[in-house]
């Protein structure tokens, strides 16, 4: 909310191809992830003239807008990772030693991949069950619900791939481990910066 | 093993793994997916995706991203820096004043925004250096903003009200109704304490130099009508029967872009796409911890730890206020650790239950947790708003907005007590508007 | 052995108490079976039950079936607009050749019903009374139902779409005008303080909703045959219960809106079958453009006398 085009911290690349591709990819879904958002608004306001002046029925939206969101959420993960938006309590980091904090980033980043993988895995038994079934909503609208359940194993793909990304460059020393400089500790001043790169 | 020791190496795991730096939403998804395998077996995970799927499936969820945006549209614009010299005009001659028409400003602004960290920065961009110029101490300056940015989740719109309307099936409607008159109190408290304590301090002089003719205050007040029109808007289409809250927010989001864009001339792509990159970054934040605490609550509910703790209570036959004083402590000490959004949508489903066989009321009980949440978001490891003034006054410690901070949770713990003796504080209002609650 | 049952109900909604019904006298049966209710969808969302069932995930749901709809549409049929004419007639239709045609299709899923029931609802109008096709037209109406609100697009109505619980907001802020629901609904969301006329369901009702108890297939073929034979006999019993007070909720909607000072209007056959003609323009084509076997389980339901 800093509000600054500038001042928001991101993932590094350190100059590493690959890893930039992946930001770049991070990026565009944050983009459209922002731009489902807007969708969502321009809809919802349309659904509520249809209603309230043309007082017309109003058939798809609520259902259309609600997995609208539900993808933007989804394309947003990867998205908010490179921003470093996820919040966290950076309690422990701060308390630990650079050496076995590197240890401690090193087990959460597994932990986190672990989560994000096994979401992607059975994301996508989710996503083909309702393909499988050919399963729709059953709303008068009606849609077959594969399209939505889409946006869980994508999302899932995309935000694994930009938290290996991240783990990839703590391990070749391109990011600090929890984005945190090597002399953090949990000294007021230090606090307050780290706390300030991951959250407004 | 019996559910109740169950919950409490719940209780234990859940907070060892937050602490270890995961971020919270991924955290709360490795304990679920952690006590799932080991007591529901390995087939229970494929329900993981539908039940994370089926958190987010709800219409109500999108006016969180759309009262986000509402905040971060008019923050983006010089729309709050003429609310804030507005109320300043008009207050520069009481002692302490500018930190007043600050806390005005903030509860002006928590009207049109549903999030705090939006609140709080709309104004503290502003009001801190303002403060600060004028020799307010530091302390005075950031407490103030981070207290009065706690507004923009109990003055309606909030995101914390739709989250938990959400998770106890209350009117939301309702809700944001039953947070408006505390909203006032809390705001009147906040200024009271800085009368009074600026009176004390002996400044009162200093601090209430310059003044302003009767016709510099008339002439920027239509600079404050695009506010007056987005609220006044939003109320009518929330209560005036044309939609739902949830609708209304994206009418609120649609105006607040537009009077961005076509008053404040925010042409720039480039400053639009701040607005949207900052919602969509807090929104999803917020949305991907929502999902999260989901499966949380169905690996509590699977296990039947939900229900054993409640029954448990029941059983403890405790005086209600016992009940309700401890209830407070321990939603404070979560609020220290945890987002509001996830603290409401862990403890809900276990505390509803007990708050009603109780007797309390649960819109009531929806004020009185959104204040402890509000204590939650000055005080570290994770407060949100730290985080928003650390951003604006990098040189302020966060050790001097603590304690500045300080008196102003001890007017929210005064606001608590004032709930607990007058419920109608936070019911009487929706009462009014939508009838007595079913 | 340890049984786990989800439904989206209130404890002091009929349909928990059929489930609690079935535990209780399971439980007094003394043949080691311990039925864990879990109510008020503590455990799975309403509509996302019954794919947890088929996989065994869950042991029991009370489920309206027409939730699942979108996963086998034949299962549509359990809420179609005129196909049920009233209780006793319900009941009959549970003993049909059509009820053993969805039968087979939920054992297709290794899922199987212990106890049939069927819940009526009627209308209500907050200024006039609802009973014929054209009383909805160019009103904003709540059904409850993708076949009813099919049909009542037919007849000229707007459809707002919203959960039961909101209703009375909605009516009381004027974006709604017109509500379909079901009677404990109607009752338990007091609608009588927001309306000025009731349509019960009478003689000649149109929305009936089949809200069976359902169990895993295969976990009731892996329990000894005491326990099942345990489980049969509290579902004949609940069964019983759930028929009778089924009647009685309908009865009890009726007064309450009449001492709330409610008009109470009553659908008469003619009505009846003017919009059953309207549901079979609307509703019934779009069933049976999904199925392609459609035709002939609706002439099963339909022959039901
Ligand atoms: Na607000
Ligand atoms: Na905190």
């Amino acid at each position: 909310m800093s509000g600054s085009l500038h001042a928001i911290p991101s993932a590094r690349h350190g100059g590493n191809p690959l890893l930039r591709l992946i930001g770049l990819l991070s990026r565009i879904c944050g983009i459209v992830a922002a731009l489902m958002i807007v969708a969502a608004v321009v809809i919802t306001c349309q659904m509520i003239f249809v209603r309230f002046v043309l007082n017309g029925s109003t058939i798809w939206q609520t259902e259309g807008v609600t997995y609208i969101v539900i993808a933007a959420t989804m394309l947003g993960l990867p998205y908010v990772q490179y921003l470093r938006g996820h919040v966290n309590v950076d309690l422990l980091p701060l308390m630990l030693p650079p050496g076995l904090r590197r240890v401690l980033a090193v087990v959460v980043m597994l932990a986190t991949l672990a989560v994000s993988g096994g979401m992607l895995w059975y994301g996508y038994e989710f996503w083909h069950e309702a393909w499988d079934w050919g399963e729709t909503s059953n709303s008068p609208w009606n849609p077959k619900l594969w399209v939505p359940y889409l946006a869980l194993p994508v999302g899932f793909g995309l935000y694994t791939l930009q938290v290996a990304a991240d783990f990839f460059a703590m391990m070749t020393g391109i990011e600090k481990p929890f984005g945190l400089s090597e002399d953090a500790t949990l000294t007021e001043t230090h606090a307050a910066d780290a706390a300030s790169e991951r959250a407004d | 093993m019996d559910p109740l020791t169950l919950g409490a190496l719940v209780a234990v795991l859940t907070i060892a793994v937050l602490f270890s730096g995961i971020s919270v939403a991924a955290g709360l998804l490795v304990v679920s997916a952690g006590f799932l395998i080991v007591f529901d077996g390995m087939s229970s995970l494929s329900l993981i995706p539908e039940i994370f799927f089926g958190k987010l499936d709800n219409f109500a969820l999108l006016s969180i991203p759309m009262f986000i945006i509402m905040g971060a549209a008019i923050a983006s614009t010089r729309a709050g820096a003429d609310l804030y010299e507005a109320l300043e005009r008009w207050l520069t001659r009481i002692p302490g004043g500018l930190v007043v028409s600050n806390l005005g400003a903030c509860a002006l602004f928590a009207a049109m925004s549903g999030s705090s960290p939006a609140t709080c920065a709309a104004i503290g961009k502003m009001g801190i250096p303002e403060m600060r110029k004028r020799g307010y101490p530091d302390g005075v300056a950031a407490g103030s903003i981070a207290a009065g940015g706690t507004l923009g989740i109990l003055i309606p719109p909030s995101v914390t009200m739709i989250v938990y309307g959400i998770a106890t099936e209350t009117s939301i409607g309702r809700l944001f109704l039953a947070g408006v008159v505390p909203g006032l109190m809390l705001v009147g408290l906040f200024m009271v304490w800085s009368l009074w304590s600026t009176w004390r301090s002996g400044q009162a002089s200093v601090l209430s130099a310059g003044s302003y003719s009767w016709r510099e205050r008339m002439e920027i007040l239509p600079r404050v009508l695009p506010f007056v029109a987005i609220i006044i808007g939003v109320l009518y289409a929330m209560y005036g029967g044309i939609a739902t809250p949830s609708e209304t927010a994206a009418v609120g989001a649609l105006l607040c872009l537009l009077i961005a864009v076509v008053i404040y001339k925010l042409w720039d792509p480039r400053a639009i796409w701040v607005i949207l990159r900052d919602s969509t970054k807090e929104s999803v934040m917020i949305l991907f911890i929502i999902a999260a605490a989901g499966v949380f609550s169905y690996m509590l509910s699977s296990l039947f730890i939900t229900q054993a703790i409640a029954e448990w209570i029941g059983t403890l036959d405790v005086n209600r206020w016992v009940l309700m004083g401890t209830i407070n402590v321990f939603l404070i000490i979560a609020g220290f650790f945890l987002p509001p959004v996830a603290v409401i949508l862990m403890a809900a489903p276990i505390l509803l239950p007990i708050i009603t066989t109780a007797g309390f009321d649960p819109i009531w009980f929806a004020v009185v947790l959104t204040i402890n949440m509000e204590i939650g978001l000055i005080s570290p490891p994770v407060g949100l708003n730290l985080y928003v003034i650390n951003g604006i006054a990098p040189d302020i410690s966060l050790r001097t907005i603590l304690v500045g901070s300080l008196p102003f949770v001890a007017c929210m713990v005064v606001a608590i007590v004032l709930l607990c003796l007058f419920p109608g504080l936070a019911t009487w209002l929706p009462d009014l508007v939508m009838g007595v609650a079913i | 052995a340890e049984l786990r049952l989800s439904h989206q109900f209130s404890e002091s909604d009929l349909r928990h108490k059929v489930a609690q019904m079935v535990a209780d006298e399971v439980a007094a049966a003394d043949v080691d079976l311990d039925i864990k209710i879990f109510p008020t969808q503590s455990l799975f969302k309403a509509r996302e039950q019954y794919k947890p069932l088929a996989r065994g995930q869950v042991d029991m749901i009370v489920f309206p079936l027409a939730y699942a709809g979108g996963l086998r549409n034949p299962y549509n049929l359990t809420l179609m607009p005129g196909l049920v004419k009233n209780h006793d007639h319900a009941a009959r239709l549970n003993d049909s050749e059509f009820m053993d045609e969805i039968e087979s299709i939920l054992n297709e899923d290794d899922v199987m019903t212990l106890v049939h029931g069927y819940l009526a609802g009627g209308f209500a109008g907050t200024e006039e009374c609802i009973t014929a096709p054209d009383d909805v037209q160019g009103k904003q109406t709540r059904a409850a139902g993708k076949a009813f609100e099919q049909m009542l697009a037919g007849a000229g109505a707007s459809i707002a779409s919203m959960s039961s619980a909101e209703i009375y907001n909605a009516m009381q802020t004027g974006v709604l005008d017109a509500a379909n629901t079901s009677s404990s609904s109607f009752v338990s969301y007091r609608i009588y303080e927001q309306v000025a006329c009731f349509t019960p369901a009478g003689e000649y009702a149109l929305w009936f909703m089949y809200q069976p108890m359902l169990m895993n297939k295969s976990t009731f073929e892996g329990l000894t045959e005491e326990q099942q034979q345990a489980l049969l006999d509290a579902s004949a019993k609940a069964e019983a219960y759930y028929l009778e007070e089924a009647k009685a909720q309908d009865t009890n909607a009726r007064e309450v809106f009449a001492e709330n000072g409610v008009e109470i209007a009553e659908m008469t056959e003619e009505e009846f079958n003017a919009w059953q003609t309207i549901a079979k323009e609307t509703a019934y084509k779009a069933f049976l453009e999904g199925s392609p076997d459609g035709q002939r389980l609706l002439d099963l339901a339909l022959s039901v006398e």
